[in-house]
């Protein structure tokens, strides 16, 4: 490598050209709209045609409805054997208050349900197939909440989930 | 080992860098103002991930991946630029400051070198990496690297030498 020391001391003479000092503040800009831009770039990530967590939620509001009327038929059922046991047993009078409390003490009942619209988006008009009136399309994001109640015991269930609907509206020319 | 986390720091470290990395990145394009663009990617880039300066190579591998990416974006513009610039004979902003026509004739020479030797020469003279890190940013070995060097340097010196 020493035969091209010379060329090398040659070439290290020569100096690069200087960057614009408008680069400087565009890297400044740059930098301090990172996080921001890190950001806006997560919130415009085009959106999946699935809103997957709230299937999610849904679904698992789901699981826990099936769950808690699988639970709630089951009570009621053991309770209806146990009132013809006890009905059998007539003459054991105690037994069978005790049975009408036990299952009155299991029933919850509906106590209210909510549906909050946190969010409406207008996303336009389309055109469904094969129709010539437009359609709006509206896409409503909510919350709903259903509660039950047992009123001997006082205790009460509550279910939350996060649901989407679109409605589609016909628009009709004045 | 000097981390690019604070504000201040990336303003040094990019001063010290910058010119070096805009001749880099001229190779691939003829404006100044895209080279610019293109060091600005690479660099905010770099910041962000946390990298250490001393991993330069990875920022010239940054500088190289996003100038391809540029000119296979801009095919069709460059092209467009291309046959502009031969037909009008525009101005080119040089690539170096010029003391004599000395170095103005070594600045052409360098234009001129196959564009696989002129980015190991600029990487090596100009930003100071080693063959390991030039073999790294190139995806060659180190023999290749300084081969290239050599016969860059080789190339350069016949053209300057009197005839």
């Amino acid at each position: 490598m020493n035969d091209f020391s010379e060329i090398e001391n040659e070439l290290r003479k020569l100096r690069p050209a200087q960057p614009s000092p408008i680069l400087f503040e565009r890297i400044e800009e740059a930098m301090m709209n990172c996080r921001e831009g890190a950001w806006s770039a997560r919130q415009s990530r085009k959106p999946s045609p699935y809103n997957w967590l709230s299937l999610g939620f849904g679904l698992a509001a789901a699981a826990a409805l099936v769950l808690f009327a699988a639970i709630s038929m089951e009570h009621q059922h053991d309770g209806g054997k146990e009132i013809a046991q006890i009905s059998r047993e007539s003459e054991t009078a105690p037994l069978r208050s005790s049975a009408k409390e036990s299952t009155s003490s299991d029933k919850f009942l509906p106590a209210g349900a909510t549906r909050l619209v946190y969010n409406t988006r207008n996303e336009g008009l389309q055109f469904a197939r094969g129709s010539g009136q437009p359609l709006r399309r509206l896409r409503y994001q909510t919350r709903e909440t259903w509660q039950w109640r047992n009123p001997t015991t006082g205790a009460s269930l509550r279910v939350s989930y996060p649901s989407e609907e679109v409605v589609l509206i016909p628009v009709s020319g004045q | 080992m000097q981390n690019l986390a604070s504000h201040e720091d990336w303003k040094s470290c990019f001063s010290e860098v910058a010119p070096g990395l805009l001749l880099f990145a001229r190779q691939w394009v003829q404006s100044a103002a895209d080279a610019e663009d293109i060091v600005q990617e690479a660099f905010v880039k770099f910041w962000r991930r946390n990298h250490k300066i001393e991993n330069r190579a990875l920022l010239y591998t940054a500088v190289r991946s996003i100038a391809l990416d540029f000119i296979r974006r801009d095919s069709r513009r460059a092209r467009r630029e291309a046959g502009a610039i031969s037909e009008t004979d525009e101005f080119i902003e040089p690539q170096f400051e010029f003391e004599d026509d000395t170095q103005r004739a070594l600045a052409e020479a360098i234009d001129v070198l196959p564009c696989e030797q002129r980015e190991v020469v600029v990487m090596k003279i100009w930003n100071e990496l080693t063959f390991a890190e030039i073999a790294g940013v190139l995806g060659v070995s180190q023999n290749t690297a300084a081969s290239r060097y050599r016969y860059a340097l080789a190339a350069l010196r016949n053209t300057l030498q009197p005839r």
